[in-house]
């Protein structure tokens, strides 16, 4: 009996779990039904694409604990309110019929209660009524994230608030909310114990005392962009359980506020202060010696220079993990003071004046545990650098030599011959790189992202021995490299085939065979080939047919794009999210076709479509407002379509940009 | 004058006889193990710490071939001195069994509660099931029952455009 189904249904819920990948998941499903039972008794974590299905797929998954519904349309009141009553309404969501593979008699609100994460993060079309009657019904619900929902104030914090057992609030970008809405939220919720607050400008000094008075449990704490002020550190360092802060950006803090902290939060373990323009080396020393078990500590572009007494600190910090003091001075007796702190990890050093061969040569003699080095911008650097590092380092996993344009192939030779751990590698705008050295690299076999923008020298041949051998490649970046063509994305489709993410923007000899090369990337997800003059409907097609998780495109001024191919696009790329048409040929009715067509269509540039009239523009919006989250359109358009249009949008929580 | 033995002269003491227990197979082959490698079943284990581990223990859902090599499996991990990647080793090549065994051992796993054993197993089966179609796992696996088209119409649809 060789048979899978003589197996017990805890065994197989076993094997089930073993399948990391999504895509296995989904096989399993379609085996047998037992196997569907099993996938819809174990699965814990769904994201939801289109909320047609949302009942049903809550009503199937009794053991959900994560919901996600960033990427579904028409998340808004009225959907929650149909969500939640306990009996089904079939004329809104006309596939809501609880599937035929389900017993009967299930209590269609068994998800509220086993609930513990939501994702309504870009959920524009929410507001405070539907927010709080979601948080109110799902009442174990341990953490929301609503971030980018750019339009939520107080009113959906107070909402927010009625989640007595939240654990987890992320509120980036929720342009709205004061300290009044941050009281509410610290009254409500006081077992919080990670909030982040990135860009919600209008929270104050104020609102973040009362949050370090009331949830005392806080770990983790992200108040970039903030216009907070010392007092606010004086606040968080009374945190007793603070572990992680982040403060990029807060141009109003300096020393005397980080003094606050260097004598407080006795957890602390990762800090970020980069882009903070008070602060000072002085500052960052009374943080490193009250805090001996700082893993991470990062404060790119704040410092100008870094003082000796600092570096000289860091070896005090045994677990000193990453470093990054991008944009700052060094001296290579800095490099030295780095070195000695072995248990180094990460660093960064993009930007920075005074990176010399010799320093590097002594930073990695001491640093031979380092994965990520940055040197963006490092432009004085040569291949004997390279050398060093690669020889010192053999588990570097990733490299950034942005702008190092003394660096030739004999640099990825050494990388070839000595890290061969290397995943990332960033050559952008490195003049110096040529074919021989893509043939040297192609020895590490774990590369998955490499970026080779700006690099005129390398063709096709350089970029068929990287595909050849590089078989985990999921991301290629060769924005205006001349010498690439169809050749390239020839061998790219035959040996990448894990290729997610595209760039080959101003790639101009790649022609409509080159398309038909890539539609055979199943797994191509983000393509930008912007300019790509030779390109036609043709192309367009073959690639829109093969591509079919295809979720952003751009192709800025592809002109020679006809209609057929639009066409082609609104039949095939039904998971198309992000989509950038400006300076296309697509006339009135392939825009319409495009935007109504493309359900999961979120975000849309619309700029310079010389064929589309005011009418066209019209109907196309009609057609997708109800779940078009994003679009930019021709300033002049503004005062030429109908008020009825601009204003249905701005209800629904889109986002028009005027270019 | 005979000299007095050395201290070096002393022969190391005899080593302890190690503890062995007996399990019988469904088919009535009998089996010894190692008190010391028994313990890698928290069954076993429970019975050796409430002291019923000394008569002849039955192992009723489990041939003779697939017990002798649960023996084997439980020794060699409970030796001392093995390194991870010569064990890691070993264990590839005790799974590279057919199915039917492969499945037994996971059934005797299960039975006898040995989670090396098990995660080894269920991960071996998930592993052949990685990459695979539908239809390649039906035929591998032998699966006979199967969705209605209806149902799996409506399964594939799910699959495409409901969830990620």
């Amino acid at each position: 009996m060789a048979s899978l189904e003589s197996l017990t249904e805890d065994l197989l819920v076993r094997i089930y779990k073993g399948l990391a990948s999504d895509g296995d998941r989904k096989s399993w499903r379609l085996v047998c039904r037992d196997f569907h039972r099993i996938d819809a008794l174990t699965r814990s974590s769904l994201r939801v694409l289109r909320v047609e299905f949302l009942r049903s797929l809550l009503a199937n998954y009794p053991r959900l604990d994560t919901l996600d519904l960033s990427v579904c349309p028409r998340i808004d009141d009225g959907a929650v309110a149909v969500l939640l009553t306990s009996r089904g309404s079939p004329w809104a969501f006309p596939r809501a019929a609880s599937s035929s593979l389900s017993p009967p008699g299930r209590d269609p609100l068994a998800w509220t209660r086993g609930l513990r994460k939501l994702v309504l993060s870009r959920s524009t079309g929410l507001g405070h009524h539907g927010l709080e009657q979601v948080i109110r019904a799902c009442a174990y619900l341990e953490s929301v994230d609503v971030s980018h929902c750019c339009g939520f104030g107080d009113r959906e914090a107070a909402a927010l608030s009625c989640g007595a057992r939240l654990r987890e609030v992320k509120m980036d970008k929720c342009l709205g909310v004061t300290d009044v809405g941050l009281a509410k939220i610290a009254v409500g919720c006081g077992r919080l114990e990670k909030v982040s607050l990135k860009w919600c400008m209008e929270i104050g000094d104020l609102g973040v005392d009362l949050l370090c008075n009331k949830c005392v449990d806080l770990k983790f704490l992200d108040l970039s962009y903030l216009k907070v002020t010392n007092d606010s550190l004086r606040s968080i360092g009374s945190l007793p359980k603070l572990e992680v802060l982040a403060l990029v950006g807060c141009s109003l803090i300096d020393d005397t506020g980080l003094q606050f902290l260097g004598g407080g939060c006795p957890l602390l373990r990762v800090i970020d202060m980069s882009r903070c323009n008070g602060i000072s080396s002085c500052g960052l020393i009374s943080v490193a010696k009250g805090h001996e078990d700082l893993v991470q500590l990062n404060a790119s572009y704040s410092l100008t220079e870094c003082s000796s007494i600092l570096l000289r600190c860091f070896k005090d910090l045994k677990n000193l993990n990453a470093i990054k003091i991008d944009g700052a001075r060094v001296s290579d007796s800095a490099f030295k003071a780095l070195s000695n702190c072995t248990s180094l990890v990460e660093i960064g050093l993009g930007k920075c004046i005074g990176a010399t061969n010799l320093g590097l040569m002594r930073l990695v003699s001491g640093c031979v545990n380092l994965r990520v080095l940055d040197l963006t911008c490092c432009h004085s650097i040569t291949d004997a650098a390279i050398f060093a590092i690669s020889d010192s380092c053999r588990n570097l996993t990733c490299l950034k030599l942005e702008s190092c344009n003394m660096i030739t192939e004999k640099s990825l030779y050494y990388l070839g011959s000595f890290c061969l751990l290397l995943e990332e590698l960033d050559l952008t705008d490195c003049g110096g790189i040529n074919d021989t050295g893509l043939e040297y690299l192609s020895n590490c076999l774990e590369l998955s992202c490499l970026k080779l923008a700006l690099c005129p020298t390398i063709s096709d041949k350089g970029l068929g021995h990287i595909a050849s051998k590089c078989r985990k490649i999921c991301e290629i970046d060769l924005y205006r490299c001349n010498g690439i063509g169809d050749d390239a994305l020839a061998a790219l489709s035959s040996g990448c085939k894990k290729l997610r993410r595209l760039n080959l923007s101003y790639c101009s000899d790649v022609t409509d065979r080159g398309m038909e090369y890539l539609g055979q990337l199943e797994e191509l997800w983000d393509l930008e080939m912007r300019s790509l003059f030779n390109v036609t409907g043709v192309g367009l097609m073959a690639l829109a047919a093969g591509c079919k998780r295809l979720a952003d495109l751009d192709m800025k001024y592809c002109e020679n794009v006809d209609d057929s191919g639009f066409w082609a696009l609104a039949y095939y790329a039904r998971n198309l999210r992000q989509i950038n048409l400006s300076h296309c040929n697509i006339s009135n009715m392939g825009l319409c076709m495009v935007m109504s067509n493309l359900t999961r269509l979120q975000e849309a540039k619309l700029v310079h479509l010389n064929k589309v009239t005011v009418e066209g523009f019209e109907l196309a919006l009609r057609t997708c407002w109800v779940r078009i989250k994003k679009v930019k359109l021709l300033a002049a358009l503004r005062f030429k379509l109908s008020s009825d249009v601009r204003e249905t949008l701005h209800s629904r929580g889109c986002k028009i940009r005027w270019d | 004058m005979s000299s007095p033995p050395s201290a070096s002269a002393s022969s190391s003491p005899p080593p302890c006889p190690k503890k062995m227990i007996t399990l019988r197979s469904s088919d009535g082959a009998t089996f010894e193990i190692e008190e010391t490698a028994a313990l890698q079943s928290k069954t076993l284990e429970n019975m050796i710490h409430e002291n019923c581990a000394s008569t002849l223990i039955p192992v009723p859902n489990i041939t003779g071939e697939v017990l002798a090599r649960v023996v084997e499996f439980c020794s060699k991990h409970a030796e001392a001195g093995v390194d991870d990647e010569s064990l890691g080793a070993w264990d590839e090549e005790f799974v590279a069994v057919d199915h039917t065994t492969l499945f037994d051992y996971i059934r005797a796993a299960n039975f006898l509660e040995i989670p090396t054993l098990l995660d080894l197993g269920c991960q071996t089966v998930a592993d052949m099931i990685k990459g695979k179609t539908p239809d390649e796992i039906k035929k591998t696996f032998k699966i006979t029952t199967a969705c209605t088209p209806e149902e799996e119409e409506e399964v594939r649809g799910e699959n495409q455009w409901a969830f990620e």
